[in-house]
Parts: C-alpha cells; structure tokens; sequence
C-alpha cells in the first residue's frame, strides 16, 4: 500500500565526509554522494560523501564507484561485472534515474553525483538490492519458446527477415531492472503488477512468429493487476538505458487482450 | 576457528558453478534428465560474461554457401596451430551443428538469411575447402549472439525447473582422501550463510581469468575462481601460458569490438591509412586468425605506424558499410563506439588495440568434460568427481589460439557433452559417503584468514600490480627475460597475499572480502601463466616468443600442465597432444606451416 | 528504504480478474471518447446560455436531442469516475479500507447518477 512517510528505521541520516586530498592545480574535483546502508549495524541508512579528483578517474560513474571503492573505503558493496552496459549489474539510482553506472558518463552529471539504490526496493547493503521478487515475475511468464509443430527433423525453424524484426527493441532487454524500479505503479503494487521489464519480455515471446502459445499468454495476463496497473506513465520508456520502450510493448499486449479478447 | 560458523548444508546428485553458457547448458540438460542439479554462480545468470559475446557461434550450417563440417575441423586444428586435441575438436565441429538447431528450437532470436534460416557470417580464420576460400559459418543474433544464447539458455533453465543459488560465491573444492571431489563449499552472499553442497559431481563452469591482466575485454567477475580451485586442490592447469589479445578492445576503456565488424566487410588501417592486414595476411587480410592479427597490429604500432598522438593504437573502419547495415547487423558496436570512444561509426573509424580476451588454458578435460591429469605413465587420469566445462576448460579445443566464434560453440557442444556423462556416471539419488571434515576446515580457515586479514596492502593496490606485471611482462609480444623479470615480481606479490588488508569483516554483501578472495584467486593463475610462458621456449599461436621466433613441433608439440605450491613455486609437467580422432568420418590433420 | 520496511514476499493472493479487467480496460476508453464531444459541447452550450432566462433554458433542455445528450453525459460521467476512482482505490489502497473505499465510492457514483437523472427529468417533465 502506498505510504508517504518513511518508516523511523528508514530515515536516512548524514553520514561521513571524505574530502579530497590536496587539489591539484587544475583537476576538477567532482563531490560524490552516496546511500549506505549497513544490514549489520542496527543503524539506519546514512549518506557520505567522497571527493573525488576527476581527472585521475575513468569517465563513467562505475568508475569512479571503483576509485572510491580501490582507494577511498573498500567497504562500499555494488553490483558490476561487464563494464559495458551489457550484463545489467550496476543498475542504480544516479541523480533522481535509473540507469547502469557503467555506461552513465560523469561529465554528463551538472553538481554533485548523487547515488542512490533502485528505488523501492529491499536494500540488502549500500546499492545492492533484493531483486528476488523481480526475478520470480519473469519466471512467472513463463519466459521459454513454447510450441506444438515439430521443427523438421534436424533443421532449425524458419523465421522470415520480417518476423525476425518484430523482436528488435524486446529480445535486447538485459533485466537490468531499471524500468520496472522507476515505475510509481510498480512502487505501490510490485506484488501483484509484473512491472514493465517483465511485460516487455512476455510481449517477447507473445511477438516472436515461432511461439505457438499466445492466446495462452494473453489468457495469462488479463488480470487487472499483473497488466492493467500500468498507466502509462512512461517513466520505463524514458529511463531504459538501452533504448527500449516497454510501455509501447504493454500497450500491444493490451490491445491484443481488446481485441483477440475470448 | 572454522568451527564458529555455522555451515548449512545440501545433498545433490551434481553440483555446477557458474551459470554462463555452459554452466547453464549442463545444468539444464542435467536437470532435464532427472538428476538433482544445483548451480551455484556468484551472479544472476545472465550477468554472466557469456552475455558480452557478440559477433556469434561457428556451425557449418551451409546456410550461406557451401560448407561442411570437416572444413570447419581443419580450421580449428590450424587455428589452434595443431596443439589442439583432434579427438575433441572434431567431436565439437560435428556436433556444432545439431547444437545450434537445439538453440533454435529453444528460441535464440537469431538473424534470418532471405529463406529464413539462420544468418551466419564470415569470421577469421573460417574457410571452406581446407583453407581455399572464405567460409561464412558463424551464426549470429545481430552482434548480440552471447546475450541471446545466454538468456535463452536461462530461460530453458526457468522452463525445466531447474535449482539455482545466485549470487553464492563457492570458495573451495571439498577433496577427499584419495582424490576424489565430494562437493564445494560457498558463501551466499545475502544472507552471509556458508554452504556445503555436497555432490558426486562437480562440475566447474567458471569462466576465464582476463582480470588477471590490466587491460582485458573480460568483466570484473572474469577472476577464474575454479581454475583458482583446482590449483589448491594441488591439480594442473593446462596451456597457461595461451592468452588471446583481441584485435580490436576499444582503446583506453578495453571494451569489446566484434570480429564480426571485419565479417561483415570493416577492416584495419595504420597511420598511414594502409589495409596492413594486406601485407601480414595476403588470402585472409583481416579475417586472419587473431593471434595472427593482433600480432601485426602490434608490429605496426612498434615500428611507429600507429594512429592518435600517442601513436599507440590502430584504427578499425566501418564507415563504409553503410548506415543500414550497421544498424541491422551491428547494431550494439554502435553503441558502445558512441560510448566508450565517442565515435560515430557511420563517420568515424573506432580507436582499437588488442585486448586480452580468452583464455585457451584452463584446466584439462576430455571431450566429455571429465577433469583429467598425468598420473604415471596415463596422461588421461580421470579425476573422479571432477568435472570441467567452457573456458574454464582446457578440453582442448582451441590449442594455442581459439577462432572467433568457436568460444560459444566450446561452451554448448561441451556443456550439453557433460551434461550426458554425468547422467552416465551418477544414479539419481544415489546415496553419499561419510564427508572427510578437514577438508571443510581448510576451507574455512583460509576464508576465516582473508576475512580477518588485517595486513596493509590493500586489495586493489596488490591487483593492479599484479595486472600491470601481467600486462608488461605476458603480452603479445614475449622474450624469457621479460616473463623472467615478471615471474620475480609476480612471486613477490605472491608473498603479499599473507599481508593483505580486509577492512569489512562482515558477512552480508562483502564485497571487499569477494575481491581479496579473487585476488588470491588470479595471483596463482598469473604465475603459472608466466612460468608456462618462460618454460615453452618456441612460438605457437597465440605465445609469440620473440627469442624463439618459429614454431618447434619436435620438442613443443605437448601440452603444458602446470601447478604451483602454497609458497608460489610452479612446476610444469607435459601431456600429449591427441593426434588422433574419433571415427574415419575425417582424418588426422597433420602439422604444417601456418600462413594465412 | 531498508530491508525491514520494504522485504515484501506476498507473492501469493493474485485475483484473476479475467475479463472483468478487459471490460473494465474498455469502458473507460469508450467512456472518455464518449465523454470528450459531449463535453466540449455542453461546456459551450452553457456558455451561450449565460444570462438566459429560466424559461429559455428550460426549453433548451426539453429538446430530446439535449435532454438525450445531457442523460449520456450524467451516466458516462459518473461511471467514468467509478472506474477512474476504483484504479486509484486499486493502487494506493489496501485490505479494509479497500473495500470500504470502493463501496464509498461506487455508493456516491450510483447516488449522484440517480440525483442527477431525477434532477434532469424533473426538469423536462
């Protein structure tokens, strides 16, 4: 249910302040401030603040992540792996948007970097948070190619060019979570709304010319919860850092539902 | 001091850690045959660097032109620069093509040729008529082939229900006795619990160990931690010292370029604007394999033909493909060309240099994944428990330098190979033995140690040393002075290990402890790499020693297995390369010159 | 925003609501595309009648077109507003007071299409 408070225990509190070592003339020093939370400590959230000197840090906000993590406090916790916006690790909240800090370029930030977890999630420590709920909605969907024709033996399905097309903007999405965790309608109702990133990968499967299950799949969503909680805010289009527009996708699911409706 | 944690534990038919391409293809094929099947992986499953392979996988599908098999075996031998097992590798090239069907029919969203079938292109080192002409073999999803796959193979997991721990990071092999592997021990990262899963199977699909190196394509979690586990359990690794430098890492951030740009038609300059594929490689040019191509980039750039100010990097020019077929084929190097080097592509050449990419090494295997050593006179020892996949895997398939496009093809053919011998091996819920304790102990006392370790170097301080010793010293070009030079920097690092500095002595989401762990994990695997290096005094794919220019297929035609003690000493052994194959469907290719 | 507040794990409890959520999907489009003319037009027809007597305005709405048109438009209205209110209700609202408030609202929709039927055809009668 919505709240509007924060509960006591979430408040978040002013935390420490590492300021920069001596300036160096001429190297611009960018302040960073960042959201801890430490499950260990029975203390609520706090925000400390690093300086860092820029021009000795690489160009994406993971980067200077990492510096600070390297030289600064190694007991800062985020996710990253591939560094190139591919994997969907280090989704994170940077200056009010959901995005992947490995490819969100600093000198793209006017003021101070402000970091923060994926908003309305569990935090499980600092900017990592529990995405367990996240993950079982897209098993949910039944996220596989189901079918009933037999592939002719020993040969792979045929798809024309076309068909093939239909899956560009929705088989690239990297469930990185940034759509779903910016959506206010999701923030209320992330128990029973599958959420954009979800719905954009059951329309996936529900555009692929191979799947055979799409009445199934429509069958399955007509509930006012899982599909009709989106109300086309957009907030999924406009932060998706890879371009892609799962409201559009929810909107064809919703009109397959009007009007294959059975 | 092991005995104050308390350990949670697991019984399971198989246990498999990692969940990229193959750890993901072995568990479901292993779940879909009703063994209990557990997979551990320290992140969610498409985080896996799999996801970051682009340009696709060899099959000789014949979609686009003609094709077979056995041509795409005789590629791979000469890619491998014939230290490649020819058992294993001709079992990986027929088996490639029912492979990619099965991904198929699984869903991957590959690229369509006008008929509908699976778009496959051109890739170094892929040729049709034993070396003739150019073959186009490489199946592809745009330049996301590694995402597709991976995701698909995730979601073919979800579909047959199969058991996952995410984001448990395993921290050692429970060893009995006699030399069997019992299980592994792991930390499970939410909640802080240690694990002991039990299994009569582990399978390890770890994944390489490019961290080890400064500047690498690999991700941050590419730390090879069951290469790391092996080496403990007092195992050998096989052909370290094989390390492939992509052509074509953006330069500055490492980022990948696929070879599928040059696939599709892209090509390299020099300074002087000169196609200088065209002297080093007259019939491939910049289709040539990649130690072949990164070796002469490296040539253009010491002899001062580079480009920029520095004139330290070469410039990779796909302007001229033209603005839809980049957008239809290439769609994801745009966009990393736009963001990691501010490039245009339509416009602007990308800024390239190579890259440590791969790992051929890794630890030995047959061609059905069962972990293997020289014990005695019997190079082919199977280690009983042990099971080894991927890159992780020195199978080996790739030799001294694997061919674009046969990574993804290694990680199917071979999961799913793994997949049916453990089904061979292990009764369904088969009872297990007695655990010996001390191997848990050992465990626990070295996690207790590193987490409580309270030195003053810090984690990040002794990696970066160690990458840029790496770097420096086990690069493309090699010299026994150098590697010597390396090896004694890198044993002094070693020895820094003991004196590390943990700051976070928390269990929940330490990421500072995770890191310390893979450092302990890469410092063995780069030593071993460099006294593989410095012990093979001959150049073969991808180890070009500038001492010893030429291939010696007298003394050097062996496998190198090496292994190192707890003070940091490594000693390098030797097994056969399998000069043989499977059936009369193909014959034993035998050694000649390499030109491209 | 820590784990105590927000680690919510109730999975379970979906209604399907099957196609009452379709029919539910459509009628509020249909009620807005009904909705929009009507009220364009209304808004001006008022307009033009500012300063008219009673007995003008009387007669205006005994006109069937306008007496049918205005009957429309108190119905839509308030069963738009029902839908409208029922997802608001839906997203913010939880266990009692849920039912509580969508009784309260779906009540006051139905009273004030009575009243305002009953307002309409007392006045056309």
């Amino acid at each position: 249910m919505a709240q509007f408070n924060l509960p006591a225990n979430s408040v978040v509190r002013s935390g420490k302040k590492y300021p920069a070592p001596a300036p160096v003339p001429g190297h611009s020093v960018k302040r960073i401030v960042v959201y801890r939370y430490d499950p260990d400590q029975d203390e609520n959230p706090r925000i400390d603040t690093y300086e860092l000197d820029l021009d000795t840090c690489g160009p994406m906000v993971l980067d200077a992540l990492i510096k600070i993590k390297d030289e600064i406090d190694s007991t800062l916790a985020f996710r990253r792996s591939c560094r190139e916006g591919i994997c969907g690790s280090c989704s994170m909240n940077i200056n009010g948007a959901n995005t992947l800090a490995c490819i969100k370029a600093i000198k793209d930030i006017k003021g101070d970097l402000k970091i923060y977890p994926l908003p309305h999630m569990p935090v499980v420590k600092d900017l990592v948070v529990d995405l367990s709920q996240f993950y079982k909605q897209y098993s949910s969907i039944q996220p596989w190619m189901k079918t009933r024709t037999e592939p002719s033996s020993g040969r792979e399905r045929l798809q024309s060019e076309e068909d093939r097309k239909k899956l560009d903007g929705l088989e690239e999405c990297i469930l990185c979570a940034c759509c779903s965790t910016s959506c206010p309608s999701y923030w209320w109702n992330s128990d029973r709304y599958l959420g954009p990133a979800v719905l954009l990968q059951a329309y996936r499967w529900i555009a692929d010319s191979r799947d055979e299950a799409t009445d199934e799949r429509l069958q399955e969503l007509k509930d006012s919860f899982k599909l009709y909680r989106c109300h086309t805010i957009m907030n999924c289009t406009n932060t998706c850092p890879k371009g892609l527009n799962p409201a559009k996708a929810i909107a064809e699911i919703k009109k397959l539902v009007a009007t294959r409706g059975s | 001091m092991g005995k104050a944690y308390k350990l949670v534990e697991h019984t399971f038919d198989v246990v498999v850690v990692g969940a990229g391409g193959a750890g993901l293809r072995a568990t479901l094929g292993m779940t879909a045959s009703g063994l209990s099947t557990a997979c551990i992986t320290k992140v969610f499953p498409t985080r896996s660097h799999t996801v970051a392979a682009q340009g696709g996988m060899s099959a000789a599908l014949a979609n686009m032109g003609e094709d077979d098999w056995r041509w795409h075996m005789y590629d791979t031998v000469k890619g491998s620069d014939w230290l490649g097992d020819q058992d294993a590798i001709e079992y990986m090239c027929r088996e490639a093509i029912p492979a990619v069907v099965e991904l198929e029919h699984f869903g991957v969203p590959f690229s369509r040729t006008e008929d509908g079938r699976i778009y496959q292109r051109p890739f170094g080192g892929m040729t049709t008529h034993y070396g003739e002409g150019i073959a186009q073999r490489t199946c592809a999803a745009a330049d996301r082939t590694g995402h597709a796959i991976l995701h698909t193979l995730y979601q073919q997991s979800l579909k047959h229900n199969a058991e996952f721990f995410i984001e448990y990071f395993a921290i050692d092999l429970l060893m009995d006795n006699d030399g069997t592997c019992k299980g592994v021990l792991a930390w499970d990262l939410a909640s802080g619990e240690l694990h002991v899963f039990r299994s009569h199977i582990v399978l390890l699909a770890t994944g390489g160990y490019g961290r080890a190196y400064f500047s690498c394509t690999s991700a941050h979690t590419c730390t090879g931690d069951g290469n790391a586990m092996v080496l403990r359990a007092g195992l050998s690794l096989q052909d370290m010292e094989f390390v492939q430098f992509h052509p074509t890492g953006i330069y500055g951030s490492g980022c990948l370029i696929t070879e599928g740009v040059r696939g599709e038609g892209g090509f390299l300059t020099n300074s002087d604007g000169e196609r200088f594929m065209e002297r080093y490689a007259p019939n491939a040019k910049d289709l040539a394999s990649r130690d072949v191509v990164s070796r002469s980039m490296t040539i253009e750039i010491n002899e001062g033909r580079g480009v920029g100010d520095q004139k330290d990097h070469i410039h990779l020019h796909l302007e001229h493909l033209g603005a839809d077929l980049i957008h239809a084929k290439l769609p994801g190097i745009a966009e990393s060309a736009r963001i990691f080097a501010g490039v245009d592509v339509t416009r602007e050449p990308i800024p390239v240099i190579p890259t440590v990419h791969y790992n051929m090494g890794g630890i030995p295997t047959n061609y059905q994944g069962e972990v293997v050593t020289l014990k005695g006179d019997n190079p082919d020892h199977v280690i009983p428990g042990l099971m080894a996949i991927g890159e992780a895997a020195c199978v080996s398939v790739h030799g001294a330098n694997r061919l674009g496009s046969n990574s993804l093809l290694d990680l199917i053919v071979f999961g799913r190979a793994a997949a049916m011998r453990a089904v061979e091996l292990v009764r369904p819920g088969q009872g297990h033995g007695a655990l010996r304790c001390d191997s848990v102990d050992k465990a626990l006392d070295r996690f207790d140690r590193l987490r409580h370790s309270d030195g003053d170097t810090p984690t990040a301080k002794l990696r970066a040393e160690m990458q840029k010793t790496m770097q420096n010293h086990a690069a493309v070009f090699r010299t026994g002075e150098l590697i010597g030079k390396g090896l004694i920097k890198l044993r002094e690092l070693f020895s820094c290990l003991s004196n590390i500095k943990v700051t976070d002595r928390s269990m929940i989401w330490n990421t500072d402890l995770i890191e310390a762990i893979e450092l302990t994990n890469l410092m063995p695997q780069a030593i071993v790499t460099a006294q593989s290096a410095l012990n093979r005094t001959e150049s073969r794919g991808a180890q070009a020693r500038d001492d010893f220019p030429k291939r010696d297929d007298k003394n050097w035609l062996k496998h190198s297995l090496a292994s190192i003690d707890e003070s940091g000493n490594a000693s390098i052994l030797y097994r056969p390369v399998h000069m043989y194959t499977q059936t009369d469907a193909v014959e034993v290719i035998p050694p000649k010159a390499r030109v491209y | 925003m820590n784990v105590n507040m927000l680690r919510r794990n109730r999975f379970s409890g979906i209604i399907p609501l099957g196609k009452g959520a379709v029919v539910h999907w459509w009628m509020q489009r249909l009620t807005a595309v009904v909705l929009l003319p009507i009220a364009i037009w209304f808004a001006f027809a008022v307009a033009m009648l500012a300063g008219a007597s009673y007995e003008t305005v009387v007669s205006w709405l005994q006109s069937p077109v306008v007496t049918a048109l205005l009957f429309l438009f108190v119905v839509a209205t308030f069963y738009h507003i029902k839908l409208g209110m029922q997802v608001i209700i839906e997203d913010y609202v939880r266990g009692w007071l849920k039912s509580a408030s969508l009784l309260t609202s779906n009540l006051a929709c139905i009273l004030l299409t009575v009243v305002g039927i009953a307002a309409l055809l007392r006045v056309v009668l």
